[in-house]
């Protein structure tokens, strides 16, 4: 069976658009996309090459020119079966300069990462609530304050094990939680899309 | 009252341990993860196959308390290396210790689910380079199983 990773490589090196079509690769659910029984290749410890991470500085086509953080450049290819994260799924045209990134894919001979996902703007910080609003939870993040807003329609709140809800009223200040969500870039706020709270 | 480590055979020692994983962000990053730094050992990068571990020091475990929840968790230094099976994608990593934490005492009770399958408390944190190769980071946290390779 040819697997995701072959045939993301396989339609890169095929030339043409570089465009891989969705239904062939069929639908990427946040779990069977990850689903990988292949060996690993890159020592534990070691950078993976399948990975990026960094701030997009332009968009050309269907490329992303991302400066890393370690100011290496990385040339991000989105095809059809690459699925996109900011605040949830997006459409590639979302995707826009300045933006903060992470990405895994294949690191075509070329360079060129062909990206399975990319995740835009995401943020996973642990901190206290020092003060909750109807819209914002201000978070002290390693003694930085982040102000976290709440996106109706888009955040939710896991306690333990419970299903993930809309209602935030059982947050309360000084309890420690988990927030996922996408960084507003250049601010120190961050739109909600989760709150993991233990109780 | 001062918390010791406890004496008992550290539980990881016996056989696979599961919990709780999640991904946090270390080494030269963008957003909230800029002041970060490279964590406990010097080592941590985002981009990396690392993980942090709630017991390479006692400083670390000072701070940590996993005991608290229940976790009598071996010492283990920088450099040590965990294999992380996701128990939701079933699929594995294999990652190099590069820091202190999750603080695995703050979140004690917590229990992360994909359907019936379950595993409480924090006892891992991946960077996000190894969180992404057993699952999406937009799930934050996930049931895993600990093991050595």
């Amino acid at each position: 069976m040819t697997s995701r990773r072959q045939m993301l490589k396989s339609a890169l090196l095929g030339g043409g658009a570089g465009v891989v079509a969705a239904t062939a690769l069929g639908s990427l659910g946040p779990e069977a996309a990850f689903a990988s029984a292949k060996a690993q290749e890159v020592e534990p410890g070691a950078p993976d090459p399948n990975f990026a991470e960094g701030r997009i500085r332009s968009i050309k086509d269907n490329t992303l020119l991302v400066l890393g953080s370690n100011m290496v450049f990385h040339n991000i290819r989105v095809v059809d079966g690459t699925s996109l994260w900011k605040l949830g799924p997006i459409p590639f045209d979302q995707a826009k300069p300045g933006d903060g990134l992470y990405a895994r894919g294949v690191r075509m001979p070329d360079g060129v990462l062909a990206a399975e996902a990319v995740w835009l703007n995401i943020v996973n910080i642990k901190g206290h609530i020092k003060n909750i609003t109807s819209d914002k939870l201000h978070l002290d993040h390693n003694g930085q304050e982040v102000l976290c807003h709440v996106v109706p329609g888009k955040s939710v709140a896991i306690h333990s094990e419970s299903p993930p809800s809309s209602d935030l009223s059982m947050l309360r200040v000084s309890q420690h939680v988990q927030i996922l969500g996408a960084w507003r870039p250049d601010t120190n706020e961050v739109d909600i899309a989760t709150v993991f709270s233990p109780h | 009252m001062a918390r010791s480590q406890p004496t008992d055979p550290p539980i990881d020692l016996l056989a696979a341990v599961q919990g709780e994983v999640s991904w946090f962000c270390c080494g030269t990053a963008w957003g909230p993860c800029s002041t970060t730094g490279k964590g406990a050992c010097g080592t941590c990068n985002s981009g990396s196959l690392q993980h942090a571990w709630p017991n390479t020091s006692d400083a670390c475990w000072a701070i940590t308390h996993p005991d608290t929840c229940g976790f009598n968790l071996s010492r283990r230094t920088c450099g040590f290396q965990h294999k992380i099976t996701g128990l939701c994608s079933g699929s594995s990593v294999v990652t190099a210790i590069a820091d202190c934490g999750p603080q695995t005492d703050l979140f004690c009770g917590e229990k992360s689910c994909c359907g019936a399958t379950c595993a409480g408390d924090r006892i891992i944190d991946l960077t996000p380079a190894a969180y992404s190769k057993i699952a999406s980071l937009s799930t934050g946290l996930r049931p895993c199983e600990i093991s050595t390779p």
